[in-house]
């Protein structure tokens, strides 16, 4: 086969070669190394120690429906036990229709943390809210107005743990999970407005939107990808979905580098063959 | 997280397995009738789900409180249902009104977050040299000052770009060439990392690899 017609291989052997080489290392773990990038130092910081004291209420945005497990679920794992363990109290949020399946995941994938914590007073699901920024701001300003009643039904002021939670001011900080730009309204209504700890737990899509404000300050520690989730497994020293997965992400770009080369040759020799 | 024991359970999981594999058909061979009855069984369920969880959400958090006495939610209500008046061609201009309330709330509540983060802050972020001497450092800091510089003279678009101004907006292209493409490449391996996801679940419905 002249290298020229590697430009013209069908995009199916590609994609058939990618779903079979994905999946050999979960079959067979490579284990390429794993190093801590500093913004996710920073969010694991930002979390443990003295960073948080026992009691403090904590908001867990999930911004990220089912099909962004693979790359939000990891980092919000860790960031959930890591809570828990500081013995802050949560109060778990969302925007996607799918969250109650997030929140189900997250008590099976944290299932020993939550095993001796009650609800309603060491954490609770208060459920979906919807209206993008506006209603950021609406619950910096009254989470109440927002949550009447929690996602079963169970009325706010009847729930021991929100009893004094009232805005912002109660909560200590706010960890947002993104598939789109919710962190970031955070941090122009929380953050920006009130000077509120937020952190972002982005897909890797968002990472050059997110560092920067980072860097900025603004945001206390940003997670990227399931990059960010294996970084923080590594941290809290439990390592799990996202460690898995990272061979096989490794794997995934080397292919995509493999097959831009192939393709670049294919054309170039083409070009340079003079065929049109 | 184990493998489900209850018959329900396991149902669900290869009948989402079912579905993933006939949603693959489309790439991996072309498009045929089981991936179009998978696509349109997802679409259809999404945005049944979709309208149950909003209208759940309209329930919650207004006509509840609306009936026990809160007679100020009836605006937003009226607000809702003025929308609809964009499918009756005569009474078109009625949703204006409440398209207007949401871009004017929109923007009002933008700029009071938006001027300290996204721009005091970054600006200072950007302008403030690097306190360690690390060589990296001093490139980077130099590279934003550049890139920032010239991508922003890129847009000046109330002068020609020629004479002194040539140079650095073409540089300022090539930086916003270089971003975009990063973004782009982000996207890619994003999606990449949800197929990661799909074959993990692949695997772990045959058992080939613990749940």
């Amino acid at each position: 086969m002249s290298l020229g017609k590697l430009a013209d291989i069908d995009r199916r052997v590609f994609y058939w070669i990618l779903f079979v080489a994905l999946m050999v290392p979960f079959l067979s773990p490579i284990g390429f190394p794993i190093t801590i990038a500093p913004n996710t130092q920073d969010l694991y910081d930002g979390i443990t120690g003295d960073e948080v004291n026992e009691g403090d209420v904590w908001i867990v945005n999930f911004g990220y429906g089912v099909s962004a497990w693979s790359e939000c679920h990891p980092a919000v794992t860790v960031c959930t036990k890591a809570l828990f363990r500081e013995g802050a109290k949560i109060i778990f949020t969302g925007i996607h229709v799918d969250l109650e399946l997030t929140y189900n995941k997250l008590r099976d994938t944290c299932s020993e943390d939550f095993a001796d914590k009650v609800y309603g007073e060491d954490y609770v699901f208060l459920g979906y809210m919807t209206g993008g920024e506006s209603v950021v701001a609406q619950l910096a300003s009254n989470i109440k107005s927002v949550y009447p009643a929690d996602h079963f039904g169970t009325p706010y002021d009847d729930i021991p743990m929100l009893e004094g939670v009232v805005d912002h001011s109660d909560i200590a900080g706010v960890l947002s999970s993104d598939t789109g730009d919710y962190g970031g309204h955070f941090m122009t209504q929380w953050q920006g407005a009130y000077g509120s700890k937020v952190a972002e737990i982005g897909i890797a899509m968002n990472g050059s939107t997110d560092l920067p404000r980072w860097q900025a300050g603004n945001f206390f520690g940003v997670s990227v990808g399931s990059r960010g989730g294996a970084e923080l497994e590594l941290l809290i020293g439990e390592l799990g979905e996202a460690t898995t997965a990272m061979d096989s992400i490794s794997v995934s770009h080397l292919l995509l580098i493999l097959a831009i080369i192939i393709g670049n040759i294919g054309v170039l020799t083409e070009k340079l063959g003079g065929k049109k | 997280m184990a493998y489900p024991t209850a018959t329900m359970d396991i149902i669900g999981l290869w009948l989402g397995w079912l579905l993933m594999l006939m949603i693959y058909t489309y790439p991996l061979y072309k498009e045929n009738v089981t991936y179009r009855f998978a696509e349109h069984l997802f679409i259809g369920i999404t945005l049944a789900i979709s309208a149950i969880t909003n209208l759940s959400n309209i329930m919650r958090m207004c006509v509840t409180p609306l009936m026990q006495g809160n007679i100020l939610m009836i605006v937003p209500l009226v607000l809702g249902l003025m929308i609809f008046t964009m499918l009756i061609p005569e009474y078109r201009w009625v949703s204006r009104y409440p398209i207007a309330v949401m871009v004017g709330a929109g923007f009002g509540l933008g700029i009071r977050g938006t001027i300290k983060p996204n721009l005091q802050d970054a600006i200072i972020d950007s302008i403030t040299a690097p306190s360690g001497g690390a060589l990296i450092d001093w490139f980077n800091y130099l590279w934003v000052a550049v890139g920032l510089i010239c991508s922003i003279l890129y847009f000046l678009l109330t002068y020609e770009h020629t004479g002194p101004l040539k140079a650095p907006t073409r540089i300022g292209r090539l930086f916003l060439m270089i971003a975009l493409g990063g973004y782009f490449g982000n996207t890619v391996l994003f999606r990449f990392t949800m197929l990661t996801g799909r074959a993990q679940f692949f695997l772990q419905v045959l058992k080939l690899i613990p749940m």
